[in-house]
């Protein structure tokens, strides 16, 4: 990633070792990143600092990744942020609740890090 | 493994008796919640040893990624012999580490699993205490329905989909295709 601002990726995840990997990744690449466990701590955090991107799982305590991206496209700061669903699932039903909930993009786990970080860069 | 002798066997028998008014359906109910709790006990141990894990293997990586750091700072070397076998060096951890990252997110994925298979359990242990409601078979269909929503990946589907067509569990696996997984699938909308 090249110039003098350096982009802040929220990735939201309740699996420990997965928020692990994927801020591993992303550092790696120059991205800044900011963690949260659920939807509703997302949600906080987003609220306190704009993000570039969000990175959101689906199953979550408290609330999933796509009432959390719901929640986020109301809000007028988010309404043009891309945010990238990375999950198990793979379902058409599942997926089409994120498109319709405002997703950006659906990426199906387990990521591969080259991948990831090539999508990310298509949609920043 | 071993099945216990057969006196210590007697003496546990004994030591485990029934409560009085038991009925098969509190048994039921009961095993089923062991194997929650076996589930949940063994889960609880192994998210300890990953953590540890992932912890090592993020250290070990990134310290690899600080040496290919250094390594790119000394313009001297990088032309003789060992710059170049350091460079090759370098080009293996990267992509082994790639491989380790995509690898340790099956944790994720059996920790998920797990959990459905755990609330099936709950729910089963749940649905057998009511009698009357385990004699009619629209319960039964309305319990599959429950436990077919639950299953989400791919490969849930499947296994639920063959137990439900008849197949024994020991024959599912190897009749599973082997890229059940979309793993890595990208879609922009």
């Amino acid at each position: 990633m090249s110039g003098a601002h350096q982009q802040t990726i929220l990735a939201v995840d309740d699996s420990a070792s997965m928020r692990q990997m994927v801020r591993f990744t992303l550092e790696g690449a120059g991205y800044k990143v900011v963690q949260a466990a659920d939807g509703v701590e997302a949600l906080e955090l987003a609220k306190h600092g704009p993000v570039d991107l969000v990175l959101t799982d689906v199953n979550m305590p408290r609330m999933d990744g796509i009432a959390l991206v719901r929640e986020l496209r109301s809000l007028d700061s988010y309404k043009f942020v891309p945010m990238l669903v990375l999950t198990t699932e793979s379902g058409q039903e599942t997926k089409l609740r994120g498109k319709q909930a405002g997703a950006t993009g659906w990426i199906v786990k387990p990521f591969n890090p080259e991948q990831l970080l090539a999508t990310i860069g298509r949609v920043l | 493994m071993s099945m216990p002798a057969s006196t210590a066997d007697t003496t546990v028998i004994r030591a485990l008796r029934l409560p009085d008014g038991w009925t098969p359906e509190q048994q039921i109910a009961q095993m089923l919640g062991l194997c929650e709790a076996q589930m949940d006990s063994a889960q609880q141990e192994s998210d300890q040893s990953v953590d540890v894990l992932v912890q090592a293997f993020t250290a070990l990586a990134e310290a690899a990624r600080a040496v290919g750091a250094l390594a790119a700072d000394l313009p001297a070397q990088t032309e003789s012999k060992q710059g170049q076998d350091l460079r090759e060096q370098l080009t293996v951890l990267s992509k082994q580490t790639a491989a380790a990252v995509v690898a340790f997110q099956f944790y994720d994925k059996l920790t998920q699993r797990l959990g459905h298979v755990r609330y099936s359990l709950s729910a089963l242990a749940l649905f057998v205490c009511n009698s009357a409601q385990m004699q009619q078979a629209e319960q039964w269909q309305r319990l599959h329905s429950t436990l077919r929503r639950l299953y989400r990946t791919q490969s849930e589907r499947e296994v639920f989909q063959m137990v439900m067509d008849g197949n024994e569990a020991c024959a599912i696996r190897p009749a599973l295709p082997a890229d059940t997984v979309a793993a890595g699938e990208v879609e922009l909308f």
